[in-house]
């Protein structure tokens, strides 16, 4: 096991001797990485409520004013037997007018001066889990239109689609901006390796020279590049962990946001795991290079 | 053609650098448990000659033989094992300055991923050898010429090698500590090692006594085996 100790050793060993280079190129790296790490937050916090919306859609059937009562009993019961609809409730033209008063009431006085109740009668979808999809949504609501007394169908759609095309927006950039700090997270960490090499090229001459493999001689600078990638994405986790808290206290003290903090939540253990993951993997792709633009070559 | 009874074995090699010969059509041959010296002046082909042997270069032309691989034909990866063969010593020690006595000679070890019994068994051992086993805590800067060539002998004979290669091994050393050299590698060949020698002092061919191989401009002038 001493090999295995004097691998662990010589990692160690060039994290030292290079020590403002390696606590350069953490603290780097970890910026780079929290840049990356605002955009893949603020990715799963809009797709978070996405869901959310997605789950809490309602549909509005408006029925037209002439609908009789017999009209509105036939398609109670056809909504109720279609499998889309999981929940129904009927509004009448009278209960549409009290739940306008009940939420508006400075505002009420204008309807009064209309004379006749404008507000139609309706029925409210909640729609069945399975059918909640924008695409199954849009088809129900354009086949229900077309049925005797419906008047509009109105569900809050635009909304979701507009927040769709945002996070669409958001991934393309999350991912153009990983891309690019990624690639210099591993030109950095590459280029402290590539010191580290250059600091110890008289050992790894001898080490050459004792009959070491390619492989013994690498594995040090393949784990001082995961530590340097491990030690630059935890800090970086610990960076975003501590803005988000701020900004979670900050956004739930001013008053229009209020509870708006109950809905944001930072990356969960399995994903701040793969986030460093992430980080070491790319340590490790920066020690390859330099390991094969240095090293090998002059095996 | 590759004769058994040689341990190592040149059959026309060449090697160039820029188009400049440093080993022009070389025919020798090494025979086990053989002390041969590898004489010549700087330049002549003699380092070029111990790269070749521990793989470290190809030649452009011929076949090279250490224990019957032909070494220009080695993959990349079988190299490291023929190095483990053979133990190398330098003019210049190649001690790492930051390493005590002992690790620096358990090097060869660790990278054959030898248990730490075997390791402390065969440093120790070598250290006893070559004589400075008292030294062994020390870092190679105390130490004086003599006493780091000593050590550098001990990390090459270590690994119980079949052939120790010595490129100018009293080169930085006075004529009292060269003496103790040669005498070592006696010692060693006489434990059944084979040991060749490059050097440029007609002294240590004096010391030595043993067949010598002139090298002169890339070819051998004197000797052959």
């Amino acid at each position: 096991m001493r090999w295995l100790w004097y691998l662990v050793r010589e990692a160690y060993a060039n994290l030292r001797t290079n020590r403002m280079t390696t606590i350069v190129a953490i603290v780097t790296t970890a910026f780079m990485l929290a840049c990356v790490g605002i955009f893949l937050l603020s990715y799963v916090n809009l797709r978070n409520a996405a869901n959310w919306l997605q789950e809490d859609i309602k549909i509005i059937v408006y029925l037209d004013d002439a609908v009789s009562q017999e009209e509105v009993q036939r398609l109670r019961e056809r909504l109720r037997a279609d499998r889309l609809v999981a929940a129904l409730r009927y509004i009448s033209k009278e209960e549409a007018l009290g739940e306008f008063r009940a939420q508006f009431p400075t505002d009420f006085h204008l309807l009064e001066g209309l004379g006749e109740n404008p507000l139609p009668a309706s029925f409210v979808v909640t729609p069945a889990p399975d059918f909640r999809s924008p695409e199954a949504v849009a088809r129900w609501a354009e086949r229900v239109g077309g049925m005797a007394g419906v008047a509009k169908i109105d569900y809050n759609q635009e909304w979701i689609d507009a927040l769709a095309e945002v996070i669409r927006y958001l991934e393309v950039t999350a991912i153009a901006v990983g891309a690019i700090l990624s690639a210099a997270a591993v030109t950095v960490i590459g280029n402290t390796i590539r010191l580290a090499l250059f600091a110890r090229r008289e050992e790894v001459e001898i080490l050459r020279l004792v009959g070491a493999t390619g492989a013994f001689i690498r594995i040090p600078y393949l784990l001082e590049g995961a530590v340097l990638g491990g030690a630059g994405s935890a800090l970086a986790l610990g960076m975003l962990k501590a803005g988000f808290e701020v900004f979670r206290h900050h956004i739930g003290s001013v008053g229009r946001f209020h509870g708006f903090e109950e809905l944001v939540s930072f990356f969960p253990l399995s994903v701040s795991s793969a986030f460093v993951a992430v980080g070491m993997g790319l340590g490790v792709v920066g020690s390859m290079i330099s390991l094969l633009r240095v090293g090998e070559r002059r095996r | 053609m590759f004769l058994p009874e040689a341990i190592i074995q040149l059959i026309h090699v060449s090697k160039s650098y820029d188009r400049r010969a440093a080993l022009s059509d070389v025919t020798l041959d090494i025979a086990k448990g053989e002390f041969v010296l590898l004489m010549g002046a700087s330049g002549a082909g003699k380092s070029t000659l111990l790269r070749l042997l521990i793989g470290e270069e190809r030649p452009d032309q011929g076949q090279i033989f250490v224990q019957g691989k032909n070494v220009g034909r080695l993959k990349q990866a079988e190299v490291p094992y023929l190095r483990r063969k053979i133990g190398t010593v330098f003019q210049d020690f190649r001690l790492l300055p930051n390493k005590t006595v002992f690790e620096n000679v358990s090097l060869p070890l660790i990278v054959q991923r030898a248990s730490m019994a075997d390791i402390r068994r065969k440093v120790i051992e070598a250290l006893r050898a070559v004589g400075v086993e008292q030294k062994k805590d020390q870092l190679p800067n105390s130490l004086s010429a003599g006493e780091r060539q000593r050590v550098c002998i001990a990390r090459a004979i270590v690994n119980g090698p079949v052939v120790l290669l010595a490129d100018e091994p009293t080169g930085n050393l006075d004529p009292e500590r060269t003496a103790e050299i040669i005498e070592l590698f006696k010692l060693i060949n006489a434990r059944g090692t084979t040991v060749v020698v490059a050097t440029h002092d007609p002294h240590v061919m004096t010391l030595a006594n043993r067949r010598a191989l002139t090298l002169a401009q890339g070819t051998v002038v004197q000797g052959p085996g």
